[in-house]
């Protein structure tokens, strides 16, 4: 079923969920493989799916029936508590609102998915160092986030959702809350992640340009690929 | 960074409503602590030295009735009793004082050498109080909160008898548990109000501890049915005689404290329910980061905990230092005489803050287990 190229296999994938009295299907048996190294941009209108089926990748939400197996481990079976810990050592984070903590800096931020790690102090920050390198804000490392403008803000989350050195990584609408330079530079920093450190990446959006920079793009309509 | 200074930073990423929350369970615990060293202070009076050695012999009617002047040569000769003598409370105002600021009671002079030892005074004053009728001594508080001096005369209006009785300080006397009576002689009450034959209550010491419960039951026996029973009782048993008159007062503070305690409560865990609530989308992140329900449990209560500990070192410290090192006797006017803040208070104290962080976690803790990752994303900051 799996190959060993496809970092994410799903099979006939489906997510219902109750809104009230009324039952919606995000996902209607989505079937999907996703290579390792990959930039896969996940386009579809509001409300097509395309963030649940993000989230089910990414372990925080379970589907209703069907297999996601990533890395060989189907995910709906594990545990919550199995599921943090290969959240934590496998998937990296990106949202559209960045969501840092606006009282760390832009190192504690990157520091914080290390701190359920085995690694020490010093360990610790070589990586945080390494990781805020990699997109270019060393200079802010001790800036807080309102010190920041969005698109360093986004590359501080780009840098925490990396600093585990996951195989993949997910971005919700990354540009979303960005102009276009700063889209532009966190995309460019997406790409550059993908070439150089072989990152599989899984990006939502509903923009075109920013599709372009992926390697594949599928669409969801009605919670089904088209 | 560590998990501590994580905690730490979040704690006080609103400075103003973190001192707020912490100075309110100071507040709160300084009020409980006081109310508890209060009701100790009134329910468990200090014991004196002789306590152990002194009976107590009273109207069985009631403490306002007086007795005979006739019991005290039957008394004497109850084997076993060392000395007696009458004690008559006198109710005296002092000067332009709205009421009774401190207790006068008529005694037989040579009774502050054998019933009231423990009261220390130099040998002149007591010399003078044997030999002078109109002369009087004074515990020190008193003669202190009124600056009163050997040698000074003053008179007090009586609020039991008629008219008033000037008196001459003869001595100070100190190492009582409450020295803040003043003692005079009986004799000369007897002669200036006109009422001989009677005293208020009389006081014994009796030989040894042993020979208490025979005293009692021989003092008792020797006055039944007679037109003035008595009840005699060790000076431990009359002090808690007056304590279960406080019976109210024990209760009353006692729902001052559950009602402190409680809203203590409500407002910490508002508090911290409101602190959480504001950071649901930041923990449905951390969750996402990989960190586990039992992780944020872990952080919520080291937070909602060290608000809770601050408070208690604040309001616990406050109580202590300014109960331990201030004068309690100079703050109260005198009514107070010491006010203890003991292990066991601090203790109960400490217990009721750490109580207090952990009850308001739990709401919010059961609220952000209960989140999922996703519903969280959906918080609007």
């Amino acid at each position: 079923m799996a190959s060993p190229d496809n970092i994410v296999v799903i099979r006939d994938l489906t997510k219902r969920y109750s809104q009230g009295d009324i039952e919606v299907t995000a996902l209607n048996r989505v079937s999907l493989n996703i290579a390792t190294g990959e930039f896969l941009a996940l386009m579809g209108p509001s409300g097509s799916g395309k963030s649940t089926l993000l989230h089910i990748i990414a372990g925080v939400d379970r589907p209703t029936s069907g297999e996601c197996h990533v890395q060989g481990v189907d995910v709906a079976r594990l545990n919550e508590s199995q599921l943090a810990d290969w959240r934590n050592q496998n998937i990296g984070f990106i949202f559209q609102t960045f969501n840092l903590i606006p009282v760390l800096t832009a190192a504690e931020n990157v520091e914080l998915p290390l701190l359920l790690t085995q690694l020490n102090r010093s360990q610790r920050r070589k990586q945080v160092a390494a990781a805020l390198d990699l997109v270019g804000l060393s200079d802010r490392s001790h800036h807080l986030p309102r010190q920041l403008s969005g698109g360093q803000e986004q590359r501080v989350a780009i840098a925490r959702a990396l600093v585990t050195d996951p195989a993949l990584i997910v971005a919700d609408e990354p540009t979303g809350n960005l102009d276009s330079h700063s889209a532009q530079d966190v995309l460019t920093a997406l790409q550059s992640l993908r070439r150089d450190a072989g990152k599989t990446i899984i990006m939502v959006t509903h923009d075109p340009k920013a599709a372009a920079f992926g390697t594949r793009q599928i669409h969801l309509e009605k919670g089904e690929l088209s | 960074m560590t998990i501590p200074t994580f905690i730490l930073k979040n704690a006080l990423r609103n400075k103003r409503r973190a001192i707020l929350s912490i100075s309110s369970v100071a507040a709160s615990l300084f009020l409980l602590v006081t109310l508890q060293v209060a009701l100790r202070e009134l329910t468990l009076p200090p014991e004196s030295a002789g306590a152990e050695l002194r009976v107590a012999v009273r109207n069985r009617i009631s403490l306002t009735n007086p007795l005979p002047v006739r019991q005290r040569s039957l008394i004497e000769k109850i084997p076993g009793v060392a000395a007696i003598t009458p004690f008559t409370w006198f109710g005296g105002k002092y000067k332009n004082e709205g009421g009774m600021t401190f207790a006068q009671f008529a005694i037989d002079p040579k009774a502050l050498g054998t019933v009231f030892a423990e009261a220390k005074m130099d040998m002149t004053g007591y010399q003078t109080f044997v030999a002078k009728k109109d002369s009087c001594v004074i515990g020190k508080i008193t003669a202190d909160k009124y600056d009163l001096k050997v040698g000074d005369r003053f008179s007090l209006d009586s609020t039991v008898y008629p008219g008033s009785l000037t008196f001459e300080v003869a001595g100070i006397y100190s190492g009582t548990p409450d020295d803040r009576n003043m003692l005079f002689r009986q004799d000369y009450l007897d002669d200036s109000i006109g009422m001989p034959g009677y005293v208020g209550m009389w006081w014994l010491k009796v030989t040894s501890p042993e020979a208490m419960p025979g005293v009692i039951a021989t003092v008792e026996k020797s006055f039944a049915n007679s037109s003035a029973e008595v009840k005699a009782e060790s000076e431990r048993a009359f002090q808690l005689g007056f304590i279960s008159m406080l019976g109210n007062i024990r209760m009353l503070v006692a729902s001052i404290s559950t009602v402190v305690v409680f809203t203590l409560v409500l407002v910490a865990a508002s508090t911290m329910s409101m602190s959480i609530r504001e950071r649901f989308r930041e923990l449905a992140v951390l969750k996402a980061l990989g960190f586990r329900r039992r992780e944020l449990f872990a952080f919520i209560l080291a937070e909602s905990f060290g608000l809770s500990a601050a408070g208690a070192v604040l309001g616990i410290g406050t109580a202590y230092v300014l109960y331990t090192y201030g004068n309690i006797s100079q703050m109260t006017h005198g009514i107070l005489i010491s006010f203890e803040v003991t292990p066991r208070i601090i203790g109960f104290a400490a217990l009721v803050a750490a109580l207090l962080g952990i009850v308001s976690a739990i709401a919010p803790s059961l609220a952000v287990t209960r989140m999922s990752v996703v519903q969280g994303l959906k918080t609007l900051d």
